[in-house]
């Protein structure tokens, strides 16, 4: 069926929670298009022959594909599309970095807005999932066990897609609950848990065992899954220790990782009334760092009721690492932007709870190895931030129990597992690895798309073994 | 969901429980501890295992009630079950080459250092047990410490029971009528492994403290156990829980310790008031 085309060169804004409202409560801030609105963005799509938008998306889902269903009002077909591609299509479309992907490649934003590619995938997952009842049928088996470690977005996606061709699949996870960063670091605000639950609810209907509380390195070693007859391992165990500065004061009370601030209150719900799991309610919070992680930790301690919320950074605004949706919300919810700002001290009082934090101002020069410009310090620039907390959010070294434990597993000098190009493979046979695992702390979306391509890579060598 | 199996009150405010782990029963070794959940609700909390049963799959821990969170647990009884334990975590105590050695517990550490005492004193070292308590009343293990070491030297803070003194003061004796020990395992509060380690240092003696800080997943991730360990941040759930007492910082862990003491105090509390209502 034709469809008329919308020639609207701005895409259709996003319903969301005003910011004043929502800076004080955990619900979710976008509230989703309605069937009109997204009917009508559909429109937008040109349905490109050479489907720049596709090359971008690192799962490849078919997206002129999906969105021509939208547009024909066929929305189980196109739901039928994302998840041929997605185990977690209504958890990409709101976490993925569409401007730098899809988004940023769609034809439709060279001379306007781009088409809401990531706005149309939530819509047609929160809508299946909200008509749709069935569950769908757990394939044929075909006899070959795989283990997987880790329940967080590149175990999910490895093990849905190799539930898809009949493998047994177990996923041990370490936690008392699946769903990893999904559900102890990105805040209910952002990503409500009960949606991860469904997307986790629907691998399960597959066929798939969720083993929680097994930390594997520990409990079971890898060689004692390949025992128990898994014929291959996908390793998916995630980013790891945070890291911190190690400048003075770190140790103060009041000094936080964004991971340990943002697990106590996602994972153990904190922010709810009567929750056994303590946070510091905090009068003035400083969160250093510029990624997703840093926006999610900031946001949430002002709707913990901070007064005011930091982001300390040391480049720019330009440079920042997060998503630029997440920098806009947490702007509009009032969180204060120091960049070319670099913590040098944390200050504490008599009874070692932070009191201050001791900075520098930056200036950009010259690009470093990276590709970025080197913040340098400028002199004499010294100054005090009146703050309670401070959370760091400057990134992971991966954690050391699963190398410790694996001989002949090769890591590199970070302790990353080292891969074999894009199929996950490690120096040992059968045993595959992917995510932040391997990659080092990104993105929900980049470790889907690890755990895709060694599902792949699984199933052609458990073939070619059993051939 | 892990069943308890066992319960058993060794004193007022401790108590053992033997639950059903048979995973966590088949790798666990002294010095590793696992993290419980007693409710969907509830929060994780870790503990130092105090024994393994391989071929029954059970795990014993020991533990004294000092907040919401253990007093919880300890309103479940035999039969019934948790739900969640997970482990074992952490590195195991070494042990391998120690041919005398002096284990020093106080309180409910000596819960924890009954393993590797025991372990140590099967693979035939000299061992010697120094355990300490408040006073008579909160005495717990001293039948399993005699019978798992060459000598033992009971110490009560008022001396109601064994030597009056601390466990500091029967170490330092101990040391001075010659005993020489390859190796000063201390388990129990911080201030006195900070003591301990105090003697030790003076006479040049290796000593391993056992650390118990502040964790929440327990497996390398929220960084909330970090210490301080020779100038360096470690982390208590996978560099430790055991570290060089020579080194570790105990004044900033004391510190960091008591984060939480005012919202624990408030759930102590209103736990009480809860049983209390509910013994009316």
């Amino acid at each position: 069926m034709a469809v008329t085309r919308n020639m609207d060169p701005k895409k259709c804004p996003m319903p969301s929670q005003d910011p004043n409202v929502r800076n004080k409560n955990f619900n979710e801030v976008a509230l989703g298009y309605t069937y009109e609105m997204a009917i009508n963005e559909a429109k937008r799509c040109l349905n490109c022959p050479k489907k720049p938008c596709r090359s971008a998306c690192p799962v490849q889902i078919d997206i002129p594909a999906f969105i021509s269903c939208v547009a024909n009002e066929d929305l189980e077909g196109a739901y039928k599309v994302l998840s041929a591609s997605s185990a977690l299509p209504a958890v990409c479309g709101r976490v993925c970095p569409q401007e730098t992907q899809c988004e940023g490649k769609c034809v439709r934003g060279i001379k306007g807005e781009p088409v809401g590619i990531g706005r149309l995938e939530r819509f047609v997952a929160d809508w299946h999932r909200e008509h749709v009842t069935e569950t769908p049928a757990a394939p044929a088996p075909n006899g070959h066990k795989v283990a997987v470690i880790g329940a967080g977005p590149s175990g999910l996606t490895a093990a849905g897609d190799l539930a898809k061709l009949g493998y047994k699949v177990t996923i041990f996870e370490a936690l008392h609950l699946a769903g990893g960063v999904l559900v102890y670091g990105i805040p209910e605000f952002r990503l409500p848990k009960s949606i991860v639950q469904k997307e986790i609810d629907g691998l399960k209907a597959m066929g798939v065992d969720i083993e929680c509380n097994m930390v594997i390195g520990k409990v079971l070693t890898i060689d004692e899954l390949f025992e128990m007859g898994y014929e291959a391992v996908y390793v998916a165990s995630g980013a790891g220790l945070p890291r911190f500065m190690g400048i003075p004061g770190e140790s103060l009370k009041g000094v936080y990782s964004a991971n340990e601030y943002l697990t106590r209150i996602n994972l153990m719900k904190a922010y709810k009334d009567g929750s056994k799991t303590p946070i510091k309610h905090s009068r003035k919070v400083a969160v250093v760092g510029g990624g997703n992680v840093a926006m999610d930790a900031a946001r949430s301690a002002k709707r913990l009721g901070a007064e005011e919320v930091y982001i300390v950074y040391r480049r720019g605004m330009e440079e920042l690492p997060a998503r630029k949706e997440e920098v806009e919300h947490a702007e509009e919810e009032g969180i204060i932007f120091k960049t070319l700002t670099n913590p040098v001290e944390v200050l504490g009082d008599e009874n070692g709870e932070v009191c201050g934090m001791k900075c520098v101002e930056m200036e950009l020069g010259e690009p470093d190895a990276s590709g970025r410009r080197r913040p340098i310090v400028k002199e004499g620039s010294e100054f005090v931030l009146d703050v309670d907390t401070m959370i760091m959010s400057i990134g992971t070294s991966p954690n050391p129990l699963i190398r410790s434990t694996t001989p002949g597993l090769e890591t590199n000098k970070h302790g990353c597992i080292v891969t074999n190009g894009d199929d996950g493979l490690t120096s040992r046979e059968g045993v595959y690895a992917g995510g932040d695992a391997v990659t080092g702390a990104a993105t929900v979306i980049l470790a889907m798309g690890a755990g895709k391509h060694a599902a792949k890579a699984i199933d052609e060598y458990i073939k070619s073994k059993n051939a | 969901m892990y069943k308890i199996i066992e319960k058993e009150r060794l004193n007022p405010t401790v108590t053992k429980m033997v639950i059903e782990a048979p995973f966590v029963a088949k790798k666990a070794e002294p010095g590793q501890f696992i993290i419980y959940r007693t409710h969907e609700d509830s929060e994780r909390v870790p503990l130092t295992i105090a024994d393994a049963d391989r071929e029954a799959g059970t795990v014993t821990i020991i533990y004294q009630i000092v907040g919401g969170s253990t007093m919880e647990l300890d309103q479940m009884e035999a039969g019934q079950s948790i739900c969640d334990f997970v482990g074992p975590l952490g590195v195991a105590t070494h042990t391998e080459g120690l041919k005398k050695v002096a284990v020093v517990g106080g309180g409910v550490g000596c819960a924890i250092a009954l393993p590797v005492t025991k372990k140590l004193f099967r693979q035939g070292a000299e061992v010697h047990a120094i355990v300490g308590f408040r006073n008579k009343d909160l005495v717990i293990l001293e039948d399993e410490f005699k019978a798992n070491s060459t000598k033992m030297v009971m110490m009560t803070d008022d001396g109601s029971y064994g030597e009056k003194g601390l466990v500091t003061a029967a170490l330092e004796r101990l040391i001075q009528e010659g005993n020489q020990y390859d190796e000063v395992i201390a388990i129990g509060p911080l201030v006195m492994m900070k003591f301990v380690c105090a003697v030790t240092k003076k006479y040049g003696i290796k000593t391993v403290v056992s650390m118990n800080p502040i964790m929440i997943d327990g497996t390398g991730m929220c960084g909330g156990c970090r210490l301080t360990v020779g100038g360096e941040t470690k982390f208590a759930c996978v560099d430790g829980p055991d570290f060089d007492g020579h080194l570790v910082d105990f004044d900033e862990a004391m510190k960091r310790g008591a984060m939480y003491r005012d919202f624990e105090q408030h759930a102590r509390e209103a736990g009480c008031n809860l049983l209390n209502k509910e013994v009316k």
